[in-house]
């Protein structure tokens, strides 16, 4: 497999069906169907009009299609783009434009912190799991070093571990209240505290 | 960081929580904290309440139970029943409703 | 009137229904109905949304679910997950946040694209 990085010129208009297993730039124009095991780039002045299968894509051109990477897409300052994206990352620049459906597959939302009614036996339910399966900072796909090429599979959400439960919330000194007259309002609170313990 | 209800805001539905709240703005439906409730100048509540403290400088409309003490401030206003087993009410202050202080 | 500092909801405090209103607004606790907002609303990352939101500007770092018009920009920041649709002129969503659901920018495209 060659480390080599395909570039479709200016001028170039490709119509039909693209595969390969190498990085592809785009600064010309591609109609039709792209399947690569690499990084699709797509420059300013570039323009896409297919249907895109990849493992990163950064779009600073214009994109319309859908797109579905294993890793990530990413739309910069000067990316357009109409189309569905599906990757587990997906990062939007400010200044990028985008209409369409984003899937970064299954989120886990935290459950419903509220109790049915508002009643005094409301109890914290803070369930909320940790951090989530992916990581933040794992730099953002660039076209090198090549790197052996290893099919990842379809993004799969790891199981979160058991949310913890909260411990019964820890007694709380009263916040101060940072608006005019809370030096007063602070006091008045201390003799309330020492009221209680009696 | 304090809770605090802006002056600007409308809340229409339920608060509930274990720690103290400042309403600066309007609040309707039903308030239930574990902790203190300070209705400021501006803040007006149309709800029934359930705390352990209440302060009042604004008005408040419904009823409270309180589980240790409620005050009415004397710029606040209230129309409603108090349960509480402390209840003042400063000079100045308006008050319409019933008073309960069993414990 | 001098800016007002922003409306606080603290992580222990849940609201269930309505919220409106002007002022920025930041939410840590829970809130499940309806959220419309003419300035800017944050949620923190303890921020729990369930509600369709209205608002100027949204930043979310914590759980935002239901549909979101932005008159002027929505960021999803790095931790953040949200679920449902955004339409806005921005939105900005960082490297390892979580979305699901549609984006609409209002697209213009160059002349003869398509």
């Amino acid at each position: 497999m060659a480390d080599t990085n395909t570039i479709i010129g200016e001028s170039i208009l490709v119509k039909g069906n693209l595969e390969g297993d190498e990085d592809l730039t785009v600064q010309g124009r591609v109609e039709g169907s792209i399947n690569l095991t690499r990084t699709i780039i797509i420059e300013p002045g570039g323009v896409i009009k297919a249907e895109v299968s990849v493992a990163n894509a950064i779009v600073s051109g214009v994109m319309v299609g859908n797109i579905s990477a294993t890793d990530s897409v990413e739309l910069t300052e000067t990316g357009r783009m109409l189309g569905d994206i599906q990757a587990p990352r997906v990062i939007i620049n400010e200044g990028a434009l985008f209409k369409g459906q984003v899937d970064m597959g299954d989120l886990e939302m935290a459950r419903s912190r509220v109790s049915k009614t508002a009643q005094s036996s409301y109890q914290p339910s803070y369930t909320k799991s940790p951090a989530p399966t992916r990581p933040a900072n794992r730099p953002v796909a660039r076209p090198e070093p090549p790197k052996p090429q290893e099919q990842k599979p379809k993004v799969t959400p790891k199981p979160a571990p058991k949310p913890t439960p909260k411990p019964a919330t820890p007694p709380k000194k009263p916040a101060v209240v940072a608006v005019a007259g809370a030096s007063k309002r602070s006091k008045k609170k201390v003799i309330l505290k020492k009221k209680k313990r009696r | 960081m304090a809770n605090v209800i802006g002056r600007s805001i409308v809340i229409d539905g339920e608060i509930t929580g274990d720690e103290d709240l400042v309403i600066q703005g309007t609040v309707k439906g039903k308030i239930a904290l574990k902790e203190s409730l300070y209705v400021e100048n501006s803040g007006e509540v149309e709800a029934d309440i359930e705390t352990q403290n209440v302060e009042i400088s604004g008005s408040v409309t419904g009823n409270i139970r309180a589980s240790e003490k409620v005050e009415i401030k004397s710029d606040g206003r209230m129309v409603g029943d108090i349960k509480a087993p402390r209840i003042l009410i400063a000079d100045g202050a308006v008050f319409k409703g019933n008073v309960d202080m069993d414990r | 009137m001098a800016a007002e500092p922003p409306g606080v909801i603290g992580r222990g405090i849940s609201i269930r229904g309505n919220l409106s209103g002007g002022g920025d607004l930041i939410i840590e606790g829970t809130v499940e109905g309806q959220i419309s907002l003419k300035n800017h609303l944050t949620i923190e990352e303890t921020g729990v949304v369930r509600a369709d939101i209205e608002a100027e500007r949204l930043t979310i770092k914590g759980e935002a679910s239901g549909n979101i018009v932005a008159s002027e920009r929505v960021a999803v920041m790095a931790n953040a997950k949200v679920m449902g649709d955004i339409k806005a002129p921005v939105v900005i969503v960082e490297d390892g946040a979580g979305f699901k659901g549609n984006i609409d920018m209002n697209v213009e495209l160059p002349d003869g694209v398509l």
